[in-house]
């Protein structure tokens, strides 16, 4: 074969691509689309003003990379809900068992991906900030 | 035995069992929710249904029906696991799912069954109970929305307890479990309810939502409270002890707890445990480290003038190695519990069976014909050996008699009498006893040969039952009868409580009882004979090992006065909290306080620990290994359920710590000082930490009876003035109960129980604040108007720091004191 066929072939492709639309965003400036069922970062659902989380602790027991912390607690009504619902996403492996788990779907997984950050403290995710922005 | 055949299975089985135990016995599991081993069966939740060929494919439940020669059993056929899943559906169909939000999720067995057939949907519906439940109660919470009505907390509390909190009330679709007219509880609180519940109707509310029962680290330990020896299993999650755990398989008693032993174990995690070295330095406590600590312990140690006071909580082997500490400090002065606590098996024992322990362990209650208990208290010390006598009363048809100064829950057992005596007459009444068997001609054949027969003979002949009597307040009838039944009986038990209150309970009382025993031969053979039961949960090793004064020893009276007078320069306390525990509170301190240096190792900074020059934080139970042996001499195990709390370390290693300083040979482990302790005391040889195992082993009693002439003190009443006993609440046990909160939660404060003759002569209510004042000094009480109190006579528990009742008290057997508002 000619040596040069190739290279013609190969730059033949590389210019058909300057016709087309290209595969990579210009992230930060275009945001990508996320799908549906994205495993992000967690939320904690509310219902009637306060999570619906009743700290059945199924999540933690699920939880193969264990960074959920529950602490159960008693309000006025002698009802259980979570005093202390912590996500150490520097273990999180993002697997959804949390949310497959949870027996009154109190937790979902959101598209949200941007979970970069300064400290490690900041990476413990406590109830509040856990909770469902409105 | 009979021959049956259980799922194609050729099986044996006793001709008294169920089918139901029949098949447990041999492995085959039957599912049910309605039983217990303690319990009588009830047959309730119809989950053990199975067929029986001879029945004609009947469906019959396994759990009431006695078994037969020759049974064809058959447990799972389709249509028995067909109307078992109906049977859940209809249980399902009133429980509320709230499985997340409840307790028992995990450990319950509605959960589990319904898994295990498979019950996702219900053919039928129904609306669900809306019962209240019941959040004020501090330790029992009681949601009768998820009740089966399987009845097993009726019948705990019935059967075993003898209680009666709880009963099926309402008719019908309507019926559930509840108190008296519907009412709070108000019992014992012992929980049993707790432990069979086998749904969240009834939980334990100190842990609730602590914690789920998968996440629980689950540690088979004994009980650190009183002398019965309770094995225990604490449920352990992040290095904390959040609750108790029910296992029916464990211990003499199947699991069984007291209010202490299942709810008293917050102690463990107080918040105010010692977790630093401390050190006075210009009047104040300051937190050191050890080395500084111990640097000052040992100087001080090596100085001379030591004496040494131990609470009878710590390990044989700790004892073991404090003796030792003691011999390298060149003392001698050494004793547990102020000396007249345990002096009944010491001198007692010593004396009238040629050995310090117990001719009988507490399984013998349960084998007797005929129980004498002395001091109704016997349920209130040792509450477990209490259901013991319980269910002796109820199920085995035991004849119960007490001798008491004042009426107790056991004396309303069915059948069981009570000779109400005048407090301090014991030891009279008791000879009385011994009297009448020997003017009867109805002492055993073996008697006439014991060492001292003669003596006691003589002794005895100037003793008049009618004057005792007359002294005590029984009448002379009672005594005939009670020591011909006794004498009569094919096998006798004489139960008697010690312990820091019971300052009656001494010597002369054990020699007195043992006088009795031997006379009527009771004694050396199954269900019969003495059992003393000691206060602590180590009361009975710190005597083994010989831990209190040898002939030239200090006991701990003498070493408080020799604190008082300055011959004792150094004092180490263990454990023990002698300012609200010992008698006469102000001559206590003031010792402790003229005391030159006082070291004291201990979980909390109780009042002695405050008075101390040097505090060395210690371990408790659950954090440390050892043996423990029980009343009745039974060696038991204990591993650490948690890690130390702190920089705290356990008395094991302080004390290895001060043998080597001290230049002494220090301990591998505590393995090899119980090696040690196997080869030079009597009855442990042979034991080992593995050949213990979970169940412990009795070290067997051998003895050599000997009459021991006992005279009885003479009366001391005094005109005008009540008596004033000390005695255990049911709640507590020692100061350390305090520190639980379940028992604080019952019973947070002391109180003073009076007739409702002496209330009324001196316009008395309901929680007036008392003064009690005796010669030693004065105490304030709250008053507590209750039927069980004989006229002139007043009982007030000893546990508690907040008004301690050693101020009024001076450790003679009676107090005389005066009430004012």
């Amino acid at each position: 074969m000619n040596p040069i066929t190739p290279i013609i072939n190969g730059l033949k492709i590389t210019l058909s691509h300057l016709f087309k639309k290209p595969v990579t965003l210009q992230y930060p400036d275009e945001r990508p689309n996320v799908a549906q069922r994205y495993r992000g970062l967690h939320a904690l659902n509310v219902s009637h003003n306060k999570a619906k989380c009743v700290a059945c602790y199924l999540c933690p027991t699920v939880c193969p990379a264990k960074c959920i912390t529950v602490e159960a607690g008693e309000d006025a009504n002698h009802d259980k809900y979570a005093e202390k619902y912590e996500i150490d996403m520097l273990r999180c492996i993002f697997c959804g068992y949390c949310v497959e788990a949870c027996p009154v779907d109190a937790i979902r997984m959101t598209g949200q991906f941007e979970l970069a950050n300064f400290s490690r403290e900041d990476f413990v995710f406590t109830k509040e900030r856990l909770l469902e922005k409105k | 035995m009979v021959n049956l055949t259980i799922d194609n299975r050729q099986v044996t089985a006793p001709k008294t069992a169920t089918i139901y135990e029949a098949a447990e016995m041999n492995g085959i599991k039957i599912p049910i929710l309605c039983h217990d081993k303690k319990l009588k069966p009830f047959g309730a939740c119809r989950m053990c249904l199975v067929e029986v060929e001879q029945m004609k494919g009947r469906q019959i439940p396994a759990c009431t029906t006695p078994v037969t020669e020759g049974m064809i059993i058959h447990t799972a056929t389709p249509d028995i696991i067909k109307a078992r899943k109906m049977v859940l559906e209809l249980l399902l169909l009133n429980h509320p799912i709230d499985c997340p939000v409840c307790d028992k999720g995990g450990d319950c067995d509605l959960q589990n069954l319904t898994y295990d057939y498979q019950v996702n949907g219900n053919r039928f519906t129904d609306e669900k109970f809306h019962h209240q439940i019941d959040y004020n109660n501090p330790l029992i919470e009681r949601d009768m929305n998820r009740c089966i009505l399987c009845g097993k907390c009726a019948r705990i509390c019935d059967e075993i307890v003898s209680f009666g909190a709880l009963t099926f009330i309402d008719r019908g679709i309507e019926t559930k479990i509840g108190c008296e007219f519907d009412g709070a509880l108000n019992c014992e609180f012992c929980g049993s309810c707790v432990s069979v519940c086998p749904v969240g109707s009834l939980l334990a509310r100190p842990f609730k939502f602590k914690a789920r029962f998968w996440s629980l680290t689950k540690q088979k330990t004994v009980c650190g409270y009183c002398g019965t020896g309770c094995n225990l299993t604490l449920g352990v999650k992040d290095n904390k002890v959040l609750t108790t755990i029910y296992d029916q398989e464990q211990g003499f008693h199947k699991g069984q707890l007291c209010v202490r032993g299942r709810f008293g174990y917050q102690f463990i995690n107080s918040e105010k445990r010692l977790t630093k070295p401390m050190l006075r330095k210009n009047g104040t406590l300051v937190a050191v480290g050890w080395d500084e600590a111990l640097d000052f312990v040992v100087g001080k140690l090596k100085g001379g003038n030591v004496a040494a006071l131990s609470t009878a909580r710590l390990t044989n082997e700790e004892f073991v190695l404090f003796k030792k500490v003691m011999e390298l400090s060149g003392s001698k002065d050494f004793d547990h519990s102020a000396g007249y606590a345990h002096s009944a098996l010491t001198e007692g024992f010593a004396r009238s069976f040629g050995t310090t322990a117990s001719p009988a362990t507490i399984p013998d209650i349960q084998k007797s014909n005929f129980l004498l208990v002395i001091k109704s208290d016997a349920y209130e010390t040792h509450p477990v050996a209490g259901f013991e006598i319980n269910m002796a009363v109820k199920n085995k048809g035991v004849v119960l008699n007490i001798l008491s100064d004042k009426h107790g829950k056991l004396g309303k057992l069915p059948g069981a009498k009570t000779l109400l005596h005048v407090p301090g007459s014991e030891i009279a009444l008791v000879n009385a006893l011994s009297k009448v068997i020997l003017d009867g001609k109805k002492a055993a054949g073996i008697a006439s040969s014991v060492v001292g027969y003669s003596q006691l003979e003589q002794s005895l002949s100037d003793c008049s039952v009618e004057a005792v009597a007359a002294t005590c307040g029984v009448s002379v009838n009672d005594i005939i009868e009670l020591a011909n039944d006794y004498s009569a009986a094919e096998k006798a038990l004489i139960v008697f409580p010690v312990g820091l209150a019971y300052p009656g309970h001494n010597a002369e009382l054990a020699s007195a009882i043992a006088n009795l025993a031997i006379l009527a031969g009771k004694i050396g053979s199954e269900g019969s004979g003495v059992l003393c039961m000691s206060e602590k949960n180590n009361s009975q090793g710190a005597v083994d090992m010989g831990f209190y004064p040898s002939q030239d020893g200090k006991n701990a009276q003498q070493i408080l006065d020799g604190c008082a007078s300055g011959t004792v320069k150094t004092l180490f306390i263990a454990g023990e909290n002698p300012v609200v525990s010992y008698p006469d509170r102000t001559k206590t301190a003031a010792a402790l306080d003229k005391v030159d240096c006082l070291i004291v190792s201990e979980l909390f900074l109780s009042e002695t620990a405050a008075m101390a020059d040097v505090v060395l934080p210690a371990c408790s139970f659950a954090e440390k290994e050892g043996t423990f042996t029980a009343a009745d001499r039974r060696v038991q195990h204990i591993k650490p359920a948690i890690r130390k709390i702190g920089l705290s370390r356990s008395d094991f290693e302080i004390f290895g710590v001060l043998i080597s300083r001290l230049g002494g040979e220090v301990p591998v482990s505590s393995a090899t000082v119980f090696s040690e302790i196997a080869s030079n005391t009597s009855g442990y040889a042979g034991m080992s930490y593995a050949a213990l195992g979970e169940s412990g082993a009795f070290a067997p009693v051998d003895i050599k009876p000997a009459f021991v002439d006992v005279k009885a003190p003479g009366q001391t009443r005094q005109a005008g003035k009540l008596a004033l006993l000390t005695g255990s609440s049911l709640y507590h046990c020692g100061t350390m109960s305090q520190y639980g909160e379940g028992p604080m939660h019952v019973c947070p404060e002391g109180y003073l129980e009076i007739s409702r003759k002496d209330a009324a002569n001196n316009k008395i209510s309901e929680n007036d604040l008392l003064t009690v004042t005796s010669a030693s000094g004065s105490v304030q009480l709250k008053a507590r108007i209750t039927p069980r109190m004989s006229e002139g006579v007043v009982f007030t528990p000893y546990h508690f720091s907040s008004a301690s009742v050693n101020q009024a008290w001076n450790g003679t057997e009676v107090t005389w004191v005066t009430l004012n508002k």
